[in-house]
């Protein structure tokens, strides 16, 4: 008995040791995933080495038509060099904005990340952790395919440092049918639009969807009221240059709008556990009437149960303010290459090719609206939805407009804002407060 | 020492590896945080010696600091007034139950739920009716529909739903430890006292409580200490929204070193939390250490 007794504990303490390593093992394979190094480098032939290179992006979803242009291009590339290797990392927007300041700080940037615009990727600029990409640009006229201005926003000093997948506007999408069924129609002004919010609420109708978990939506309506009640776009640069401060009338009938919108009942219930992508397929599903968003999401409406269904209108004025034809600028997202990354020659090589092939694989895909490149193609003969065509015919409108808070504001006073206005989803504050505790985090953040 | 039969010299040669990696993932990480605190830094740029304007800030200036240390220190009120109830459930198991395993097994499963899991579990029973969410869908049909809230995008509420969450998914953690507890008494103590008369609860007012002190500590400790930390309970289910209403000390700590790149910041808050970690486990013993003197 007792030798039995000896041979079971030695197989246990086996047992045990085995799946310790083998814990072990399985950990460090996840940790060679994310940094830049390659996993194969070491066999170091002349000319061709084996190499992987680290795709950080923000498709996760594989109904959204740029993941399966992502994938297309990367396998065609892939085919193309055979000693490269192109290993993906998918996250959705705000879990990759966390990633890519955990690995910043460790120095463990991937090859390809994602950065956003202007204020948002200032500091991982100064912190030099982007690779310039003039000279990739400089190659196969890739500079000249991207929108006039566009680049502007991702370049500093004279240097770009990222190449944007996208160039939106923000928009009112609408349920043609749910405002048949509620009895309503396109509002031209925001008085008519709380009417209209007012009236499908009676009826049963979810009036609007927002997914404020994710603060920046909010935020985005936020600056486009803004953008009305200033009569003008540059709000937020007059206070930066100290010609204005957050106490300014404008801003505080910004508020004032903004609250009466959630006041009349537009939002639904619990907004702020709704994520973006809860919210949006609030819409997505046909029960909300509108849903304000930037034009980058037409793409997976178009995929969704309510096509064909949609339209798109231009954001009201506000007591007779502001011009319609100025839009909330979302200069999109922008694929960014590590500066410290092992092999930055073919990333710098990859990504090129990568970009020039983009707006006619995005336009096959029926995923070109809002793409921030020149896109030469007949939209309407391709295939693309009357939607889709409303979409770019607003486009052709843009007279002007504003980013959003968090691309114009360093993340101190950024996060301030995002977080009072989620605040006022759930409670009724006086504009004035919400002024004050604005400039109050303005000042603490800009000293 | 010399019971060993072993000089001085090879104890320390045995346990110096373990103690230096000890010391080097546990403390110099603390100490480095802690140096970070007195640092005005981004977390990717360079960083700026400004001593102790962190702590200034954060003591006097931070409007969301203050709630949410009371916010922590009332969840490890909670979780501590939780202990004696799970204390009085082991009681009944071992009373009551012949083989009480099963049940306790069962009891202790949303432990080895991971938090996560558990966190979307009661988000979407937590979720408006119209939504789907059972409570409040639970609670309009039994007639109860002015109680149901929106439990956790309410200011008012959000805490308490997060709380009882916390204390839903360790009360049986809390229940096989005092269990174990209660099974080391020896049991001729209980005989003797039936002899004399003194049965069920009025045996464990003078027999269970004092033997079981030892573990009753052990519980407390675990429980303060754990909610003091409270961290992915609280990011999963409400991301310390809104607006701050659910914003724990780690959760402030958080926002404030990743999403308003305030490296530096974060790292004050988190020397805070060290600290008080540290005074309340020392609190702790002392009140314990004279309640075991008192009873043995």
């Amino acid at each position: 008995m007792a030798k039995m007794s000896k041979w079971l504990s030695l197989v246990m303490a086996g047992t045990l040791a085995l799946s310790l390593t083998a814990c072990g093992g399985s950990k460090t394979d996840e940790g060679s995933a994310s940094p830049s190094t390659g996993s194969g480098g070491k066999t170091d032939t002349a000319k061709e080495k084996n190499i992987t290179i680290t795709f950080q992006n923000i498709y996760p979803d594989p109904t959204d038509p740029k993941n399966k242009l992502m994938n297309k291009l990367v396998k065609q590339y892939e085919s193309e060099h055979p000693n490269i290797k192109i290993e993906l990392d998918s996250l959705n927007t705000d879990q990759q904005k966390l990633k890519l300041k955990t690995q910043a700080a460790s120095k463990e940037v991937p090859d390809i990340t994602i950065v956003n615009p202007a204020a948002q990727m200032q500091p991982f600029v100064e912190a030099k952790l982007l690779a310039p990409l003039d000279d990739m640009l400089d190659q196969n006229g890739l500079r000249g395919t991207f929108q006039d201005g566009l680049l502007d926003w991702y370049s500093f000093d004279g240097q770009t440092y990222a190449v944007p997948d996208g160039n939106n506007i923000g928009v009112v999408y609408y349920n043609k049918e749910l405002f048949e069924k509620g009895g309503v129609k396109v509002p031209t002004t925001f008085e008519e639009m709380i009417d209209v919010v007012k009236t499908l609420k009676s009826k049963g109708i979810q009036p609007m969807a927002i997914g404020e978990k994710d603060t920046w939506t909010g935020s985005f309506l936020f600056m486009n009221m803004l953008l009305r009640t200033n009569n003008g776009a540059g709000f937020l640069k007059d206070v930066i240059d100290k010609k204005k401060t957050f106490e300014d009338p404008a801003f505080k009938e910004a508020v004032d709008a903004f609250q009466n919108l959630i006041q009349a009942g537009a939002f639904q219930e619990g907004v702020t556990s709704f994520d973006y992508n809860a919210g949006e397929n609030l819409f997505k599903t046909g029960k909300a009437a509108m849903y304000f968003m930037g034009t980058w999401a037409t793409g997976g409406i178009e995929t969704s149960s309510v096509n064909g269904k949609v339209g798109v209108f231009k954001f009201p004025t506000i007591n007779g303010k502001g011009n319609p034809d100025e839009f909330m600028l979302a200069p999109g997202s922008a694929f960014a290459v590590s500066a410290d990354s092992k092999h930055l020659e073919e990333t710098k090589a990859f990504l090129g090719w990568f970009m020039l092939n983009f707006p006619k694989e995005a336009f096959e895909a029926k995923g070109a609206v809002g793409i921030g490149q020149k896109v030469d193609g007949d939209f309407k003969a391709a295939g693309y939805s009357d939607m889709a065509m409303e979409v770019l015919n607003l486009f052709k409108d843009v007279k002007g407009g504003d980013l959003a808070f968090d691309n114009t504001m360093n993340p101190g006073t950024a996060q301030a804002h995002l977080t009072s206005i989620q605040n006022l989803f759930v409670q009724k504050k006086d504009s004035a407060e919400v002024a004050k505790e604005h400039q109050a985090a303005f000042e603490a953040n800009n000293k | 020492m010399n019971v060993l039969k072993v000089s001085r010299l090879t104890i320390a040669a045995f346990v110096l590896p373990c103690l230096i990696i000890y010391v080097g993932i546990v403390f110099v990480p603390i100490l480095v945080s802690m140096y970070s605190g007195l640092l005005d830094w981004n977390g990717i740029g360079e960083s700026r010696f400004i001593g102790f304007e962190n702590f200034k800030n954060l003591f006097f200036h931070d409007p969301v600091f203050w709630p949410s240390v009371r916010r922590t220190l009332m969840f490890a009120v909670f979780s501590m007034a939780e202990i004696p109830l799970a204390l009085l459930v082991a009681i009944l198991l071992k009373r009551y139950i012949r083989r009480p395993n099963f049940l306790v097994s069962s009891y202790f499963l949303p432990v080895i739920l991971s938090v996560v899991v558990v966190g979307q579990l009661w988000k979407t029973i937590y979720n408006p009716a119209s939504m789907g969410g059972m409570l409040n869908q639970v609670l309009n049909a039994v007639g109860l529909g002015s109680w149901a809230h929106e439990w956790l995008t309410d200011p008012s509420v959000a805490m308490y739903s997060l709380y009882f969450v916390a204390l839903w998914q360790y009360l049986g953690y809390h229940t096989l430890i005092q269990y174990t507890g209660i099974l080391n008494v020896p049991e001729e103590i209980y005989e003797a006292a039936r002899i004399d008369g003194a049965e069920g609860f009025t045996a464990d007012r003078y027999i269970t409580f004092p033997n079981v002190i030892p573990i009753f500590k052990i519980s407390i400790v675990l429980a303060f200490i754990g909610s003091l930390q409270a961290f992915d309970m609280v990011m999963v289910m409400t991301g310390g929204g809104p607006a701050h209403a659910t914003d724990v000390i780690s959760t402030h700590m958080y926002n404030m070193s990743f999403l308003s790149m305030k490296y530096g910041y974060g790292s004050s808050i988190a020397a805070f939390l060290v600290v008080l970690c540290l005074a309340a486990t020392f609190v702790i013993n002392l009140i314990f250490n004279k309640l075991e003197k008192r009873f043995s």
